[in-house]
Order: structure tokens, then C-alpha cells, then sequence
């Protein structure tokens, strides 16, 4: 999960700091923080603070720039420190601070400087070092970091994303001190607990900085959502050609008081943060209740929900789904699950379990966008589906392209032989909606019948076609 | 399930799908939609909310004896919906009005009166234990509104499976696997998940649904890194021992969940033999005023 802290962009915030440089100062004092009153030092950690230590950094490439010495700068973030600060204060938080920095000292050799750049920030300063060395003292130090931690009553894993960049002749503090940091972001992009060195992260510049501050505010705009109503299902018919409606499909929708949040782009950010078991179970519950309603209401029909991968692969998607089921008092039969081809390929067991218990539990089980990717036909025989959708990527060509009427006609033939419904997603026009008739496609869904509806409108609208 | 697919109902069975369909979980009621759309406005209409309260003479009363309890934090005394908005917020007040119509939203519920019983003194003993113990970010009245959703998936369960009573009781007496396991044997969920997904229907807050979720899970309870937010897991150990008080003191609610979840709670509440029989000393007091 992608948890970065909102940050200033850091060359700008690094370059605002005056470089006067200084005498390298004692290490001896720098890791004592109790009598320590000089203004370079931390006093929490006892590391040489963010001005001290800048100071030193520029002393240390001075230094290697002359002598032709190596240095080697290792940049520690601790993961969920804001976590830990806003669950259990600033005075608990300042503990955790004062142990790890010990540990950290302690897994390096004196000759290090130690900084702290920030509330859970700190930089080593490591001489001599070439980058395979330096790297195996990274994953020392991340070792070292991931002791359990006794913090009053409460016992911690903490861990840490560390960043790693080797001095580079002619290379100024600031840049060297930019390059670890930036490694450091991307070890946090890939869910911490790791080190990454500079040079192996993609080059993250303004725009990146730009995208991660976006899917941050959506990350937020999404929990408001989630527990002030913000969130709603629309639904879209899937109408066979005999004019039954085969089913509806539920769409989630997330409607801030200030803007629609559209789906391609809180999905993602869902998915990245975790979210998204969240906003599927939600998902789940009230497509259920909709669907117990329509029943009620005398129209019953069934209702599709999209699965995430994070869902499935869940120990507790199936115990959700059935607690969604008791919840709505509803029938399996009433319920149809959508998953990506590629979800059914995953053979761990958490997966398949989840898998045989929907097929036992007799809800519908359809593959979605199906054909897009690597699609392989001869799988279809031992997916446990009864439904396939094909992808709009074949409706978009029709009728003009032959090739993809000849597959799609081919996937119709196939999922009919397999005892599958065959739908065709996507259907915008009158020529398409004819061409996958011919194809001997069961049931189409899109704009041509109907746009997504809530869920008064698509009631109205299943009760004027029953 | 009892339910059947579409088209395929048989006349027999329409009697006892009627029957059944009354049976799903609570509706969240309507005023707690209204509370939200007005939080969601840059500048929410109290007056609006105020009169959409008032016209519910039992709501109303019920708001305003639950803003004047020791938990919901109004330092002076409430005497019209008005002043309760006011001194709430909307964000309280819709917790308040969930825990004022959980009871009344399900149809029936004169067949659970202990169990109601016995919630509305867990949740009392735990809104005070919150106070009590003092933990960063756990909220008193979280607690109060906590410890009365935190069980509602048994009465679901109980209202759609005759046989859970049962289950229940099995689970109540079992001392060494989780309570969630035992109804995992007979069940293809368990009270806590549903409870869960029943507070985010009523959009209560994640801490509190979290917590619903994992209340018989010492893991989650005993591990920082088990994903739980803090609140949650303060929220599981005061209700948890809240319902221990209310054991030692008056002999009911008798389950073994202490047994297994009892040193957890303690661990994460710091709660030394000393400070639990001080506990017990004062708890009886909040019980019998809650009686």
C-alpha cells in the first residue's frame, strides 16, 4: 500500500536551507541527547539535526571529492510513524524515535554521521563504502529496525523504507542527499520494508511528485465517502434478444458535494491503498439489498457485481459474501459475481477456495472483459463461469471489422457449447447491436439499450418492461 | 438460503417468503441520510435537521437524554434538539441517532429484551471505561455507540437462523478457539462480519465497524501491525472488559470470551489486578445507575 506522506518537493525544500559549512562535529556528543544544548542537535534522537547535519554532509563530499574517497548516504523513513503519532501521541511517537534511533546507531560503525531530517527521517552518512557494501549495511540497519519494539503496553513491529545513492565525483550534498531521498520514496512506493538505491527507482520529477499528491487527496476524498454517503450504485441492464433482461450490473459511483469522482480514476487509487475490499463489500451489501428490493417490489431480478483481485484473494471474501447474502435475506440465485479472466488463473489457495465456495453457494459467476488481454480460449472449459462478457474492445470494430466478427462469432459458438450465456459488453449503435445478433451472441449490454440508472430510475425501468 | 431464484416460486412457499422477507437487516433510517447530506453541504442547515428530529417526539427525547449522558461530552445540560445539535455536531448526532433507533429498527425486539438489556449496559459500562482509562483516540462516546452495535449480528443471525441459538450457545461456552470459529462450524459467516456490514450500512465510522469485525480476534487485538487501527482496538478491549464487569458484578452475559481475550484487553488497557478490582468497585455503580 502507497501511504507517502504529503511532502513538500524536496529539492525545493532541501536548497531552502543555508550550507555554512562547519567543523564535522563529535560523534561522541551527537549520540548523547541528555546534556546536549548545542543548536545542531536533535535533542530527541541525539543525531545532528536537519541544519547540522546538511552542514556535515557538505563537509563529508567535500572531504571525498578531495581525498578520491568513497561515501555512501543512506536515507530511513519509518513506515506508519503517522500512524503511530495520531493513534497514540506525540510523547509515545518521541519514544519510538529514541529507541529506533538507538538501534540505528548501533548497527553502524562509529565513523558514521548520524542525521535526523525530519519527525521519522534520518540520514547515515557512511565513508569508505562501495555501493555493494553499503547496500549489505542497508538491509543490516533494515534488520535491525524490525525487532519487535516493547512501547508501554503495546508491542510494535515497526519497519522502515530505506533509500541508497553512492557519492558521485563532482556530485554537490544537496544532489547526493536528493538521489537517496528519492530512492527512499520509491522503497515506500513499493510498500516499505525495503531498501532501494538510486538508480534502480524510475525517475521520479515533478509530475510524479504531481500524481502521488493526487492519488492522496482521492484517497482521502474516497474515506469521506465512505462514511458520509457520498457513495452510490447505478446499474445497467444486460438485455438477452428475446427482451429479457439477463441481468443488471451494479457501478459504483462517488459523488462528492464538490465534484463526481469518476471511476478510472478512484478505482486505481482504491485498489493501490486497500481500499478496495472496502468499497467491494460495500459494493456487495448493497447490490444485495437492491436486489432484495426489486424482488420485493415484484421485478426480481439479478444482479451483477464486479470482484476485485484483492477481494478474492482475501480469506474473508467468502464469510462477506455470505454475511451480505443473510443481510439482504437473499437468494445466491439473485446474485452474479464478475471477475477478470486473469482472477481465475490464480491458483493459490486462498483463491480457488473462494472460488469453489461461490460456485457452492449457487451465486452466478460470469468472467468479465473477457477476450481483452491475454485471454486463452482453451481455458474457458475449466472456468467455473456461466457467464462470459465479451470484451468491448470486439463490439467497437463491428460491424465493419470481419476478424473480430469472426471471434466474436467463434467465442458465441464456443461459450454456447460450454452451456455459457454469451453477452456482448459495449454495444453503442444499431449496426453493432445487429452484427452480434448474427454472431449468435445471447444478450448484449450498453449505451444502445440503456446508460447506467439509479436505483428508482431502474426500477421504473424494469417495471415498464415487465 | 430460503429463498428462490426468480420465476420459480411455488404457491406453498409464498406464505413463508413473505414471512421471510421481513427478516434482512434494519433499514438505516431515513434522518441518519438526512444528518449526512446536510454534513456533505458547505454550510449544513441545523434548523433543518433540528425540525426533521423534532418530528419524531421519541427520537427527540432520545437525543436529548443521550447528549446529557456522561458520554457524549456536553458540559452543560441540553434542554431542546437545538441545543443537543449544537453541542454535538452532526457528526455525533448521527452516531447518537443510530444508537437511539437500533434497538426500535428491528420489529420484534421485545423477543431479545435481555440481550437489549445487557447491550444497553455493556455500551454505558464502556462509554465510562473509555473515560476511565484514557487512551489516545479512543472516544467515549465511540464507545457507548460501539458497545451497543457491537453484538446486533446476533439478533440478525438469531431472526434469519432459529437454529444459531444453538451455535450461540456453544460458542458462549467454548474456552479456547475464537467465538468466530465455533459459528464458522455451523454457519457460512459469523455475528461479527455481519454486525460489521450492518454499521456501514449505517455509515457509522470504519473504527467502530473495524472493530465490530475483529472483537473476538486476539491477534488483531494484540498486534500493532495487524492492520487494526488503534481506536478500534482500545474499542474492542473496553467492551470486552466492560462485559467482564458486568459478569462480576451481576452474574450475567456469561460467556468464557475473558478466558481468551481478557489478558489482551488488559495488556493493551494497562489494567494491573489493582486497577481491575477498582474497576469492579466503580463499575457497580454505573451498572446500577444504568439499570
Amino acid at each position: 500500500m502507497v501511504k507517502r506522506k504529503a511532502r513538500p518537493v524536496k529539492d525545493v525544500h532541501v536548497a531552502a536551507l543555508s550550507l555554512r559549512p562547519v567543523n564535522r562535529p563529535d560523534r561522541k556528543h551527537a549520540a548523547n541527547p541528555v546534556h546536549d544544548s548545542r543548536p545542531d542537535v536533535d535533542l530527541i534522537s541525539g543525531f545532528l539535526n536537519r541544519g547540522g547535519g546538511l552542514r556535515a554532509a557538505t563537509r563529508a563530499v567535500a572531504e571525498a571529492d578531495s581525498t578520491g574517497g568513497l561515501l555512501a548516504v543512506l536515507w530511513l523513513d519509518i513506515d506508519r510513524f503517522r500512524q503511530i503519532n495520531e493513534s497514540f501521541g506525540h510523547a509515545a511517537g518521541d519514544r519510538v524515535i529514541v529507541r529506533l534511533a538507538e538501534r540505528l546507531r548501533l548497527s553502524l560503525s562509529s565513523d558514521c554521521t548520524l542525521l535526523r531530517m525530519g519527525s521519522d527521517e534520518f540520514v547515515a552518512l557512511i565513508p569508505a563504502v562501495n555501493l555493494q557494501d553499503a547496500s549489505g549495511i542497508g538491509q543490516r540497519v533494515l534488520a535491525e529496525i524490525e525487532r519487535p519494539l516493547a512501547i508501554d503496553e503495546l508491542l510494535m513491529h515497526p519497519s522502515a523504507s530505506l533509500g541508497l545513492a553512492v557519492h558521485q565525483s563532482g556530485e554537490d550534498a544537496l544532489s547526493l542527499l536528493e538521489r537517496a531521498d528519492r530512492a527512499m520514496v520509491e522503497a515506500k512506493s513499493r510498500g516499505g520494508k525495503c531498501l532501494v538505491a538510486s538508480g534502480d527507482e524510475p525517475v521520479a520529477g515533478r509530475h510524479g511528485v504531481q500524481l502521488a499528491r493526487d492519488e492522496l487527496a482521492i484517497e482521502a476524498d474516497l474515506h469521506r465517502a465512505l462514511e458520509s454517503g457520498c457513495l452510490a450504485l447505478e446499474y445497467q441492464p444486460l438485455v438477452g434478444f428475446d427482451g429479457r433482461v439477463e441481468a443488471i450490473e451494479a457501478l459504483i459511483r462517488c459523488d462528492l458535494p464538490e465534484q463526481r469522482l469518476m471511476p478510472g480514476k478512484f478505482i486505481p487509487v482504491a485498489e493501490k491503498t486497500g481500499l478496495i475490499v472496502r468499497l467491494g463489500e460495500w459494493s456487495l451489501l448493497q447490490g444485495a439489498l437492491y436486489a432484495a428490493r426489486l424482488r420485493d417490489e415484484g421485478v426480481p431480478t439479478k444482479v451483477a457485481i464486479n470482484v476485485s483481485r484483492a477481494q478474492l484473494t482475501s480469506a474473508s471474501f467468502s464469510p462477506a459474501l455470505q454475511a451480505a447474502l443473510i443481510c439482504a435475506n437473499l437468494a445466491p440465485a439473485l446474485i452474479e459475481l464478475e471477475f477478470t479472466e486473469s482472477l481465475f488463473l490464480d491458483l493459490s489457495e486462498t483463491v480457488q477456495a473462494n472460488l469453489r465456495s461461490v460456485r457452492a453457494a449457487g451465486v452466478g459467476i460470469a468472467i468479465d472483459d473477457f477476450g481483452h488481454g491475454y485471454s486463452c480460449l482453451a481455458n474457458l472449459k475449466d472456468l467455473p463461469a456461466n457467464k462470459i462478457k465479451l470484451d468491448r474492445s470486439f463490439i467497437r470494430v463491428l460491424p465493419d471489422d470481419r476478424r473480430a466478427y469472426a471471434v466474436v462469432k467463434a467465442m458465441a459458438l464456443l461459450g454456447r457449447e460450454l452451456g455459457m450465456t454469451v453477452v456482448a459488453e459495449g454495444v453503442e449503435t444499431a449496426a453493432q447491436q445487429a452484427a452480434v445478433e448474427q454472431a449468435s451472441v445471447d444478450a448484449v449490454q450498453g449505451y444502445f439499450h440503456a446508460r447506467p440508472m439509479t436505483e428508482e430510475t431502474m426500477l421504473d425501468w424494469l417495471r415498464a418492461r415487465a | 438460503m430460503s429463498d428462490n431464484p426468480p420465476g420459480r416460486q411455488r404457491p406453498l412457499d409464498e406464505l413463508l417468503e413473505r414471512t421471510i422477507r421481513d427478516i434482512d437487516i434494519p433499514p438505516r433510517p431515513t434522518i441518519i441520510d438526512r444528518i449526512c447530506h446536510e454534513m456533505r453541504r458547505e454550510q449544513p442547515d441545523l434548523q433543518y435537521v433540528g425540525q426533521q428530529i423534532s418530528a419524531d417526539v421519541s427520537l427527540a427525547a432520545g437525543l436529548i437524554k443521550t447528549a446529557n449522558s456522561p458520554y457524549f461530552g456536553c458540559h452543560s445540560r441540553c434542554r431542546s434538539v437545538r441545543e443537543a445539535l449544537l453541542m454535538l455536531g452532526l457528526d455525533a448526532t448521527s452516531r447518537a441517532i443510530a444508537a437511539i433507533s437500533l434497538r426500535q429498527a428491528f420489529p420484534g425486539s421485545a423477543h431479545y429484551e435481555r440481550f437489549w438489556q445487557a447491550s444497553a449496559q455493556i455500551a454505558a459500562l464502556s462509554g465510562w471505561l473509555a473515560q476511565t482509562v484514557r487512551k489516545p483516540a479512543l472516544r467515549a462516546d465511540d464507545a457507548y455507540t460501539y458497545g451497543l452495535f457491537r453484538d446486533c449480528g446476533i439478533v440478525i443471525l438469531l431472526r434469519r437462523f432459529p437454529a444459531y441459538m444453538q451455535t450461540l450457545g456453544r460458542a458462549n461456552r467454548e474456552t479456547e478457539r475464537a467465538f468466530t470459529d465455533v459459528e464458522g462450524e455451523a454457519l457460512p459467516t459469523n455475528h461479527s462480519l455481519v454486525g460489521c456490514l450492518m454499521a456501514r450500512n449505517w455509515w457509522l465510522p470504519e473504527e467502530i465497524s473495524l472493530a465490530i469485525r475483529n472483537h473476538h480476534d486476539r491477534d488483531a487485538i494484540d498486534h500493532f501491525e495487524s492492520g487494526l487501527p488503534a481506536a478500534s482496538r482500545y474499542l474492542v478491549a473496553v467492551s470486552q472488559t466492560a462485559e467482564h464487569i458486568l459478569q462480576e458484578v451481576t452474574g450475567a452475559s456469561h460467556t468464557e470470551e475473558w478466558k481468551k481475550l481478557g489478558p489482551s484487553c488488559r495488556r493493551l488497557l494497562g489494567l494491573d489486578d489493582a486497577a481491575l478490582a477498582n474497576l469492579y468497585y466503580d463499575g457497580a455503580a454505573v451498572i446500577k445507575s444504568n439499570a
